[in-house]
């Protein structure tokens, strides 16, 4: 097994790490040097994909061909899209289960979007280290339910990517702070993030990680906070445009500046200047926490919950640890504060944390760090639909995962030979109430009278936190065949098929991304060169291959073969090497060498 | 560590299956349903039938010193655990898994005073039946006292003697608390018969029944009271 790479597929930004010699690293992007992915991607033409900053800069322009915070649609059904969520996407709304996007006619579930998240950070890593990309630990919110948890790995594995485990992020950044810090006592750590909120609280014990409780809310974050601010702008708009999509976005885009300018200024403006408006308005920070504080405290009783389920009070917590995005807000924090009665943690960067305790988990998993081990829990009870649509229990919440429960099923009819059952997670009492992980049916049952056949069914919740269901005919000893219909997502076929499709698109998407970098990696050497030549004394007979070699590469730089791209990248590289080599001023060579470096990487 | 389950004195009569000799998956040699084969150290998997005490390879005593029990949890996982099996062969990964599920479930069980007392009645194949909901004879006073109390609070949610009635609600907690507090130290006291003589089993059974049943419903009644306090 090749090395394994820890990923934090957040809802605002998507982050890729290792580990190396027991120190997890973020790897930044090679041009921009920018840890974080932003987790947006946008199709501005049928044939083209764009992931990242530039599909960031494109929102305003293309919002509904653009897709931000996908993240909140992981493992959801058609049914759960509200209305403030239309204004923001167009959805497939005559398909059925999982929720789709519309774009350019074609449909899109939110494991799809998300795959192209990952490919980015996949092929980022690819580029830097030299290596292939196969073997990853993915984040996911703590409070995520089963679906969630199946989406996020029909993700990876729509990414070419092997999951070998879900982490969950609150889990994974104590991981990155535990390791240089106590070894002993309980920690709360509280994570809001972009589209998520998650709370655990944890007990260390020389290197044990023990997730004594988790809660939180998987529809909520600093996109709530964006969202609200937005609110402020659009009511200064004529009503006839406040739906506008594009106004909506360029709305959006100035309440996130304005949100990140007041974490250290008393004041900010939202601006709107777009088709002939032009809005401006001051906020100050009292103003802003007055909008907010309702969206701050919704997370509030999760935390209240979590401490009463881990059978601890504020006092009880030796530390408090700040998590994503939203908790540089000032508010945030000091709420916080005054729930736990101390100062909270922030010393390590809450935005890439969780992807340094993702690169160390994975570390554990390839054997590489035998002193540390963590024990998480299932964040919702697992159960069973009974008579009258109540749910039974069969797994609480919080309980340690991997966990079983063993059910016992029989039939109601003489020659029955099917038994269905319905799995549900959740809190609640009623059926209703929970949400639907998916139908069962036990298949082939040897026809007897009612009540004789004896199915043990097998409920296994994995280290992923992901169900697993075996069933055993106990009078056989025989394993039961089931069929399994997930309520919100995928099924191994529509997983296998959209791989299908996509190595069908496979070629021309791989030639348009060879095409992009091999320019780029054109660009970065004749720059390195003109910058070379600009500052040494450079005699005639080098002057003149460099630049032949110079004008044929700008030349089919102009064409899309990559392949001749390289070649003549190639051969200026070569031009420059007696140059390079002639110059002893190191800084120089060293800009050459590195650009080199990067000249090798595919 | 893991390879010391129950010694063969530990296993009082024929309450306890004998352990069997298996093979292990990987070299094929013999040995006495070990957690790790003696002769290859290759994980294995955990017989099916085996209960929580041998799961956690502890002696079959009612009387857990809790500190031990957290250490004997911690020292498993971490030779268990499916994150420290992620590279080795699949029937590894698959013991490793199972294994865990079932440390889990031990733990969660035992650690549990009254969890415990339920799973030891199960092993005896006694049950606290049906009969559950019958109100104990020495709480049936304190019961119909918290029922007209609670019945009273309820109605008077918004009244103007709603504080004073919250106040005597929480002196009926303190009092339940305090009733339980009897109760849970009578279970112990049972815990050490059982542990030092169960010539009279049966005896002990009922007792443990009785308290059981009483604790399982204190416990309603102040879920009962903690949410009208909540509310």
């Amino acid at each position: 097994m090749g090395r394994i790479f820890g990923i934090d597929l957040g809802t605002t930004n998507s982050l890729i790490a290792y580990s190396e010699d027991g120190t997890p690293r973020v790897i930044v992007d090679p041009e921009t040097a920018a840890p974080l992915l932003p987790s947006v991607v946008s199709f501005p033409r049928p044939d083209a994909i764009v992931v990242g900053a530039a599909a960031k800069a494109l929102a305003p322009h293309h919002p509904l061909t653009t897709i931000a915070s996908v993240k909140r649609f992981m493992g959801l059904g058609m049914e759960h899209v509200t209305a403030a969520d239309r204004e923001h996407y167009v959805f497939a709304d005559d398909a059925k289960g999982v929720v789709q996007f519309r774009i350019h006619g074609r449909d899109y579930t939110a494991p799809e979007v998300s795959a192209l998240i990952l490919t980015a950070l996949k092929q980022r890593a690819e580029r830097v280290l030299g290596e292939e990309v196969r073997h990853v630990v993915i984040t996911v919110p703590a409070y995520f339910n089963d679906s969630q948890r199946q989406a996020t790995r029909d993700a990876g594995r729509l990414a070419g990517l092997e999951v070998l485990r879900l982490v969950n992020e609150p889990t994974a950044a104590s991981l990155a702070y535990g390791l240089d810090k106590r070894n002993q006592g309980r920690i709360a750590v509280y994570d809001l993030g972009g589209g998520t909120f998650d709370i655990s609280i944890l007990k260390l014990h020389e290197g044990i990680f023990e997730v004594l409780a988790t809660n939180g809310d998987t529809r909520l974050g600093g996109d709530d906070i964006d969202r609200r601010l937005a609110e402020q702008l659009l009511a200064e708009v004529p009503a006839t445009l406040q739906h506008d999509p594009e106004i909506i976005s360029q709305a959006t885009a100035a309440a996130e500046a304005a949100k990140i300018r007041l974490t250290n200024h008393p004041s900010a403006a939202l601006e709107l200047h777009y088709g002939g408006l032009d809005i401006v308005k001051t906020l100050s920070r009292d103003d802003f926490e007055g909008l907010i504080a309702d969206i701050v405290e919704r997370t509030i009783a999760p935390c209240q919950q979590a401490l009463k389920d881990a059978d601890l009070s504020a006092t009880d917590l030796d530390e408090v640890v700040l998590v994503g995005g939203s908790t540089r807000v000032p508010l945030v924090r000091q709420r916080v504060e005054r729930l736990f009665g101390r100062q909270p943690h922030s010393e390590l960067d809450p935005e890439t944390v969780v992807a340094l305790g993702a690169a160390v988990q994975a570390g554990v998993l390839a054997g590489g760090h035998k002193d540390v081990l963590l024990l998480d829990v299932v964040p919702l009870s697992l159960g069973i639909e009974t008579v009258g649509g109540v749910m039974e229990r069969i797994i609480e919440r919080n309980t340690t995962i991997p966990a079983t429960a063993k059910q016992m099923f029989t039939t109601f009819v003489d020659n029955q030979t099917g038994v269905d059952f319905h799995v549900l997670q959740g809190e609640r009492e009623l059926v209703k109430d929970n949400r639907s992980l998916a139908r069962f049916t036990l298949r082939g049952i040897e026809p007897q009278p009612a009540g004789m056949p004896r199915i043990e069914v097998t409920f296994m919740i994995d280290a992923n936190g992901i169900l697993n269901v075996a069933a055993c005919d106990q009078r056989t000893g025989r394993e039961q065949s089931i069929d399994v219909k997930p309520s919100y997502g995928l099924t191994d076929e529509q997983v296998e098929q959209m791989l299908e499709e996509s190595f069908d698109h496979a070629e021309a998407d791989v030639s348009a991304r060879l095409l992009i970098e091999a320019r780029n990696d054109a660009d970065a050497l004749l720059r390195a060169t003109r910058k070379t030549m600009a500052s040494a004394t450079v005699e005639a007979q080098e002057r003149g291959p460099i630049d032949a070699a110079i004008t044929r590469l700008e030349a089919a730089m102009q064409e899309t073969d990559y392949n001749r791209i390289r070649e003549l990248t190639d051969q200026l590289n070569q031009a420059t090497t007696p140059l390079a080599q002639r110059i002893m001023d190191s800084s120089i060579r060293e800009a050459l060498e590195h650009k080199r470096v990067e000249e090798v990487v595919p | 560590m893991g390879s010391t389950p129950t010694s063969a004195a530990k296993r009082e009569g024929a309450m306890w299956p004998a352990r069997t000799r298996v093979s292990c998956w990987q070299c094929g040699s013999e040995h006495t349903e070990e957690l790790f084969c003696p002769a290859c150290d290759a994980i294995q998997p955990l017989p099916e039938e085996a209960d929580h005490f041998q799961v956690l390879g502890l002696p079959r005593h009612l009387v857990i010193d809790l500190e031990a029990l957290q250490r004997r949890y911690y020292e498993l996982h971490r030779r268990i655990h499916p994150d420290l099996h992620q590279t080795g062969p699949q029937a590894a990964r698959q013991a490793s898994l199972r294994n865990t599920a079932a440390v889990n479930r031990a733990y969660r069980t035992l650690r549990d005073p009254i969890d415990r007392g339920e799973y030891w009645l199960a092993l005896l194949g006694e049950g606290l039946g049906t009969n559950n909901n019958r109100v104990p004879p020495d709480l049936a006073a304190l019961v119909f006292e918290v029922q007209e109390q609670l019945e009273e609070m309820r109605a008077a949610r918004h009244g103007d003697n709603a504080a004073a009635l919250r106040c005597k609600m929480c002196e009926i907690r303190g009092e339940l608390a305090e009733r339980r507090g009897v109760l849970v130290r009578r279970l112990q006291d049972n815990y050490a018969s059982w542990d030092a003589d169960a010539t009279d089993a049966s005896r002990l059974t009922r007792e443990l029944k009785e308290l059981l049943s009483a604790l399982a419903y204190l416990g309603t009644l102040m879920r009962d009271v903690d949410k009208e306090l909540e509310s």
